[in-house]
């Protein structure tokens, strides 16, 4: 108990630091961390499909782009103030779940992470041909504001809450049914689970995040374009994040998201386009040799127990 | 226009059947949905684009060639990466599909830079009565037909296609027959890529090629494989024809970014409608 404790104070301390730190930090060093609060709402949010039910999805960035465009419309074509704004980029994308995830994951099998694969360009494509709302290939820009520190407190409560989400999901009825699903879901249907509207839940809690941190970074940056909020790397860089963390565990991927964004901040940007190569390379490595990801041998090796 | 419509169809759902082929026979064997199919593809268009611009070789004449360099890929990847997860989660195989497949485009952008590529080798259409006939669809498809036709006839007649689709149907029972499954394994996975590769040689003489043309041929593969019904090897034939014809009717009516997204909404409407394809069922 007292080292439960201890861990709590610990975190009490980081989120005290973190909610202190833009009244001394340099400009540089708040956009750093509101990226790295990005990176932990959209590894986490992958999290909870995929290292829990087992569905694996290959377009998550899809959602980041669908609420990116919500919220940007909202902005910059009715006027919405940004948080409200941010909250229906949220709504957006899990709307737009919905209508991917319940023909395919109603059934068993590859469909789903096909359909995923396929998603985001079919956005792309949409964006590109809804030119009078969304501005094409031109992009849309929007008002400028200068609210990058009320957007990082946006962002952090977003990052906070995912893993609040993850942490009381992990450790509930619903979470251990999820989880059965990605085990044997055969096996999880004949003990009467409903699965694929557990998916299916499961499928939408992990797009809310991905909308509202999308909308977020297009108040942010003051101008978004069909390439710059639908790209691959970003789906491929948050897959990798969860696996190196430690998929269907709370914590890892948050580790994973500081981890390999310091990585990509501090080596990585040298080598523009080894990284993407090195990517692959971690992610056909780490299925194969740590499938359970640092935190998943950390948990073995200290008997930590399941629910961090 | 609609014989022009129906014709272009037929000519591209060739080429579809014969790469969703090689997707289809990986699925059925070894139950593994490869997502590095298209890059495989994409790797056999750069494989008769450089024989044809640095040999001069005629790039019809290199299609044999490219088949064997990516039958070895293949048979390489299955012996040091994808033999691993053949009975692991359906997560592990797809994540590990997925990063080779991101290590192999990167690797080509790389290597080979994201420069557009052609091999402007045939060109222009023959006129037949009121119908323009693409020269290299047209070639394409007489390869692709033949090719698609020999693999039927491989797996039909052969003794080493009658195990695969042994191995296909009951991997325990073909074990007790005495048949080698993990050779078959590993020459299904060789003979899909091969499948995959000649695809990438004829569109290399069809469109430009770069090195992330691959990911929506993977795609495709997938979606004439949910047509035609997963399991069911004929049926890629019927779902390779019914995507290009369905392409082809949609771009009468809808610019050239959505005829991707009706493909799109096909596999969703299918999925919910008729999720186990067409023609129904495994039957091999």
């Amino acid at each position: 108990m007292t080292r439960r404790r201890a861990a709590l104070a610990a975190l009490a301390a980081v989120v005290a630091v973190l909610a202190a730190y833009p009244a001394f930090a340099s400009g540089y060093g708040v956009r750093a961390t509101l990226q790295v609060f990005m990176w932990i709402v959209l590894a986490s949010s992958w999290n909870l499909i995929s290292g829990l039910t087992g569905y694996v999805s290959f377009g998550h960035v899809a959602f980041f782009g669908a609420g990116a465009y919500a919220g940007a419309i909202l902005v910059a074509k009715a006027g919405w103030p940004w948080l409200p704004a941010a909250l229906a980029g949220g709504v957006a994308a899990v709307l737009l779940a919905l209508v991917i995830g319940y023909p395919c994951l109603r059934l068993r099998g590859p469909y789903f992470a096909i359909a995923m694969l396929g998603l985001n360009e079919v956005l792309r494509a949409l964006v590109s041909y809804f030119e009078g709302l969304t501005g094409g290939g031109n992009g849309l820009s929007l008002p400028t504001l200068d609210a990058t520190i009320p957007i990082y407190y946006a962002m952090g409560a977003s990052a906070a809450m995912v893993t609040l989400v993850t942490h009381a999901i992990i450790t509930s009825r619903f979470g251990l049914r999820l989880m059965t699903i990605r085990e044997d879901e055969v096996a999880a249907e004949a003990m009467g689970i409903d699965t694929g509207r557990h998916k299916l839940y499961a499928f939408l809690l992990s797009a809310a995040g991905p909308g509202i941190a999308g909308a977020l970074t297009a108040r942010d940056q003051g101008y978004i374009e069909p390439i710059s909020v639908f790209p691959l790397a970003t789906t491929i860089t948050m897959i990798v994040m969860v696996l190196f963390g430690g998929k269907g565990t709370v914590w890892g991927p948050v580790l994973g998201a500081v981890v390999l964004f310091v990585a990509q901040e501090v080596v990585w940007t040298r080598y523009p386009y080894v990284h993407p190569l090195l990517f692959g390379a971690i992610i056909v490595a780490v299925v194969l040799l740590m499938p359970r990801g640092v935190l998943g041998i950390l948990q073995i090796r200290y008997r930590l127990p399941r629910t961090i | 226009m609609l014989g022009q419509v129906v014709i272009s169809g037929i000519l591209s759902g060739a080429l579809y059947a014969m790469v969703a082929l090689g997707l289809a026979l990986i699925f059925g064997v070894m139950r593994i949905i490869n997502v590095a199919h298209g890059p495989l593809l994409m790797l056999g268009a750069y494989t008769t684009y450089f024989l044809y611009s640095a040999l001069g070789i005629n790039p019809y004449l290199t299609v044999p060639v490219s088949m064997l360099v990516l039958f070895v890929v293949g048979v390489l990847l299955e012996r040091t990466l994808v033999f691993r997860v053949v009975d692991a989660p359906e997560l592990s195989s797809l994540l590990l599909t997925f990063g080779i497949s991101i290590a192999l485009v990167n690797l080509a952008q790389l290597l080979f830079t994201s420069d557009l590529r052609a091999v402007e080798y045939l060109t222009g259409s023959w006129v037949v009565g009121p119908f323009a006939l693409s020269k290299s669809r047209l070639v394409a498809f007489v390869f692709a037909g033949a090719l698609t036709g020999l693999a039927f006839l491989f797996l039909g007649w052969t003794k080493l296609g009658k195990a695969i689709r042994a191995t296909s149907q009951s991997r325990e029972v073909a074990m007790v027959c005495g048949i080698n499954v993990q050779r078959i394994h590993l020459i299904t996975f060789g003979l899909a890529a091969a499948l995959a590769a000649a695809g990438g040689a004829l569109i290399a003489v069809i469109v430009a090629i770069q090195p992330e043309m691959g990911q929506i041929w993977t795609f495709k593969s997938f979606l004439v494989i949910v047509l035609g019904g997963a399991g069911n090897y004929p049926g890629a034939l019927l779902g390779g024809v019914l995507l290009g014809l369905i392409e082809q009717v949609a771009s009468l009516f809808l610019t050239t970014q959505l005829s991707e997204v009706v493909a799109y909404v096909l596999l969703v409407v299918i999925l919910l409608v008729r999720p186990t394809g067409l023609l129904g069922g495994r039957q091999t």
